[in-house]
């Protein structure tokens, strides 16, 4: 309890120092300067692992992988616009039945790091491809919607996958199982890169992979570094979302997080091209505080993952919504702030919808208004109506062990006893922890987690978290929620395609999933990210609240 | 003969002691709600691609079948799923990680020159300096250096490893920038820098570690020092540096014999703190992504390896006690 007081106290004073000379700072990103053709990026890593499989990896369209890969679409990611989706190897796709078939056409004069043409006919393969048991662990979303993919296990054994058509070199046409509407997102994600058609079968094709992005991998050491180059048959003619100027990208890997931060601090020798690719940390934040010239290398989001306390509705009392709302108000969310970064500036905007900034169609609201604090008052009254005048009895509060959600848990559990709700904390190992709050069972009545979408559409805000598709089994409906109505407007929503029409849709379940407080939306989390003064051009857009990988740049 | 029994005695203990140590990584693991295939299942996870990854990775059978499964591959090696992209991990397989597509083994075997280069390096200097301090604390005892030797001592035994680590980085490495930072260059590539970047990392080890020498020797001497048989040697005339160099020493180094085999061994399994704060690719960077990963298979090769050195630092010791002490001989 000390120790962890002395710490808020330090971030507090860290962050307060912070705000005052945050006043007069330019925009972030505005004291970089113009990145050049040429030099050698490092990304410093606290992982031992990157991975190049397209079929295996999980990597956002704007990082690590899309170096490498392209995909069949990409994203457009600027500051203060809103993510829309844009052409890559492909077209952004049509679809003439109202989603259920979707046909994208491949550019002209695309060629693999090998030199051999990419043809339609390769992209089938690397989606076939990441069916096979072997290669499975990548992002997933195509799996369950192509027609013919329930029970195909990839294509090593000579099966065809049947919704996929390559009717010529150029065209492939999808048949999934329902109208999508997002599809043209989905193709986005990693698994929709190309594979030339018949390799690939070996276990590590992930550290010799044929590349379509600027860059080929050309060495692979394990926990030690990746190193990049250039390919030689890519070129800015054929590829409009990624720069590629550096002419060499290297990964050091199982670099410790606080020497990361460190070596970036001091900013000497090579670490002057580095960037850390993991967040900055609130105790490294408030070291920074002093430090003029490291903090104006410091880039922080302007939003991010939705922090939000969920309530397992399948389980008395709080599947009684009217208690639930009582949550609503009782919360603190400056608190919250406090805990997980020291400051609001820092740690982000107070949450009080389930969509994300920069996501298109997003609408503003807020169904529970109240000031930041909360309101414990109100929140005794609405509990006393559920019929709970004395209070609720004591609440399991599990959490994970990791990202600082003990801290950011106590500060709920003060701010819930001032309405007379009663918690106890329970700290899980980040593993038991996953199994207890996706598993097919849950015991825990409350707990703390955050959600930052796959791909930048609502739908991928609200769909994992709140179908009752994705309760237990892994799935991410941590509250249980099952209402048989939204999920129908999910639905509806997914089957929507034009994407006007799809973010009324997904702007209308976002308060209707509120009003039955299923979460308490806390806040949406900002990321810091630390770099070398001679990297240029790295800036984080609107959505997601990572540096876009495919702009950075150094300079001489 | 009766050397080559306890030997084998020895032996047959040790290879005991490792199939329990895999059998309780299994059990624990079992005992745990943690399912390795979840980190292969992918996003989002259903339960039918769950299954299909459990079965791949052969985490589907009862836990005593798969660790049965597991010491069988270790004879006859092993092959995962079936058809064109079957992974074949040949005999001796200590298991297969899919998270980093490489056998277990190998895995181990890439780290561990790192691991090797980083104990080996910090142990020579603990050993030399811990038990040189902890001679001339006793031989002084009561006067300043004493006090310096333990003082010294009790820090390094108090701080942890992780706060050094940082610490050393800050004023060698950054403010005074005297050695790198971090990383690792192989020995047969340039031995001068491979002993450069260790150096750091040695010293803080050392550091660590020195303190239970200094203090294990200097209570030893100050015991033997009192025996009779140091009286008679003084008596004989002899040279005090013979008296407790050749004397006094040489049982002041059993306690500290097995001391020193124990913590070899398990630093040879991994410095994790240290390896992680100065970015060294050994056996511990390893340990930590196993974890980290959920990946059975290689945590429970790492286990079994630390298992190993440990066991085999032991059966060392008990020969060196021979070698030191005519008493422990046994013919």
């Amino acid at each position: 309890m000390t120790r962890s007081r002395a710490a808020l106290a330090l971030a507090l004073a860290g962050a307060l120092a912070l705000t005052a000379c945050g006043a007069n700072e330019p925009p972030p990103g505005a004291s970089q300067a113009q990145a050049t053709r040429g030099g050698t990026l490092r990304i410093l890593l606290d992982g031992q692992t990157v991975n190049y499989d397209p079929a295996k990896s999980s990597s956002l369209a704007i990082t690590s992988l899309g170096l490498v890969h392209r995909r069949l679409t990409a994203w457009h990611n600027k500051p203060g616009e809103p993510a829309k989706v844009v052409p890559d190897l492909a077209d952004v796709g049509k679809t003439d039945d109202g989603g259920k078939t979707w046909t994208f056409t491949l550019q002209e004069g695309l060629k693999f790091s090998d030199g051999t043409p990419i043809t339609a006919a390769d992209v089938k393969w690397g989606v076939e491809r990441s069916f096979a048991p072997a290669f499975s662990g990548g992002l997933g979303y195509h799996k369950q919607l192509i027609e013919g993919g329930a029970d195909y296990r990839g294509p090593f054994e000579g099966a065809e996958l049947a919704g996929i058509q390559t009717p010529d070199d150029r065209t492939i046409k999808f048949t999934l199982v329902r109208p999508y509407g997002d599809w043209p997102w989905v193709v986005s994600t990693p698994a929709f890169a190309p594979v030339p058609k018949g390799k690939g079968q070996e276990a590590d094709y992930s550290e010799h992979p044929v590349a379509s992005g600027p860059y080929q991998l050309v060495e692979y050491r394990k926990g030690v570094e990746a190193r990049l180059t250039r390919n030689p048959n890519w070129s800015t003619d054929v590829d409009k979302v990624r720069a590629g100027l550096p002419d060499e990208v290297v990964f050091q890997l199982g670099q410790d997080a606080s020497v990361i931060s460190q070596r970036l601090v001091a900013d000497s020798g090579d670490d002057k091209f580095a960037f850390g690719a993991s967040f900055v940390s609130p105790a490294q934040l408030a070291q920074l505080a002093g430090n003029t010239s490291a903090r104006q290398r410091l880039v922080t989001s302007k939003s991010g993952a939705l922090a939000y306390l969920a309530f397992n509705t399948g389980k008395a009392p709080l599947d009684n919504p009217k208690v639930r709302e009582a949550f609503q108000y009782a919360v603190d969310k400056t608190s919250y702030q406090i805990a997980s970064a020291g400051n609001a500036e820092l740690a982000g905007d107070i949450a009080t919808t389930l969509i994300t900034e920069g996501i298109a169609g997003r609408e503003k609201f807020d169904l529970y208004p109240t000031q930041p604090a909360g309101d414990p008052e109100k929140a005794k009254k609405l509990l006393a109506e559920a019929g709970f005048p004395d209070g609720l009895p004591e609440l399991d509060f599990v959490v994970s062990k990791s990202n600082n959600y003990p801290d950011k848990a106590q500060s709920v559990q003060a701010s819930l006893a001032r309405a007379g709700i009663r918690t106890t904390i329970r700290t899980l190992d980040s593993d038991a922890y996953t199994t207890e709050t996706t598993g097919d069972t849950a015991t825990f009545d409350l707990t703390l987690s955050s959600w930052q979408p796959d791909f930048p559409s609502a739908n991928a805000n609200i769909q994992p978290l709140f179908a009752s598709s994705e309760i237990g089994g892994g799935g991410y409906n941590l509250s249980r929620y099952r209402n048989a109505e939204v999920d129908r407007l999910i639905g509806e929503a997914q089957a929507t395609v034009d994407p006007v029409e799809a973010g009324r849709k997904w702007a209308e379940l976002d308060k209707r999933i509120l009003e039955d407080s299923p979460v308490v939306p806390l806040i949406y989390t900002r990321n810091s990210f630390l770099r070398g003064s001679k990297v240029a051009n790295l800036f984080i857009a609107d959505f997601p609240a990572y540096p876009n990988y495919l702009q950075v740049g150094v300079t001489p | 003969m009766r050397t080559a029994k306890f030997i084998g005695v020895r032996l047959a203990g040790a290879l005991l002691v490792l199939f329990i140590v895999g059998f309780c990584t299994y059990a624990v693991f079992y005992l745990v709600p943690a399912d390795p295939a979840l980190a292969s299942c992918g996003r989002p996870c259903t339960e039918q691609n769950l299954a299909l990854a459990r079965d791949f990775m052969g985490f589907g059978d009862p836990w005593w079948r798969q660790f049965l499964d597991f010491v069988g591959g270790i004879a006859t090696g092993r092959t995962f799923g079936a058809g064109a992209t079957a992974i074949t991990c040949e005999a001796p397989c200590f298991g297969y990680s899919f998270q980093q597509n490489t056998e277990v083994l190998d895995l181990i075997g890439e780290r561990l020159p790192v691991t090797f280069s980083l104990a080996a390096g910090a142990a020579l200097l603990w050993l030399v300096t811990g038990v040189g301090a902890g001679v001339v604390a006793a031989l002084r005892r009561g006067t300043p250096l004493d006090r310096i030797a333990l003082a010294v001592s009790v820090a390094g035994v108090s701080a942890p490893v992780y706060l050094v680590g940082l610490l050393g980085i800050l004023l060698f490495g950054f403010t005074l920038d005297v050695v790198p930072v971090g990383g690792y260059v192989d020995f047969a590539t340039s031995p001068v820098d491979w002993a450069w970047r260790l150096a750091l990392p040695w010293a803080v080890l050392a550091f660590a570690h020195a303190a239970v020498y200094t203090r294990l020797t200097r209570s030893q001497m100050l015991d033997t020092l009192d025996e009779d048989y140091i009286r008679t040697a003084r008596a004989k005339g002899l040279t005090e540096t013979k008296v407790v160099g050749k004397h006094a020493l040489r049982n002041v180094l059993l306690p500290v014999v097995t001391v020193f085999g124990v913590d070899l061994g398990s630093l040879l399994g991994g410095a994790v703190i240290t390896e992680r704060v100065f970015g060294l690719p050994g056996l511990g960077g390893l340990l930590i992504d196993a974890v980290n990963q959920r990946d059975l298979p290689l945590l429970l090769g790492c286990t079994l390896f630390a298992a190993f050195l440990i066991v085999t630092a032991n059966v060392l010791v008990d020969l060196c006690y021979g070698a030191l002490d005519p008493r422990a001989r046994l013919s």
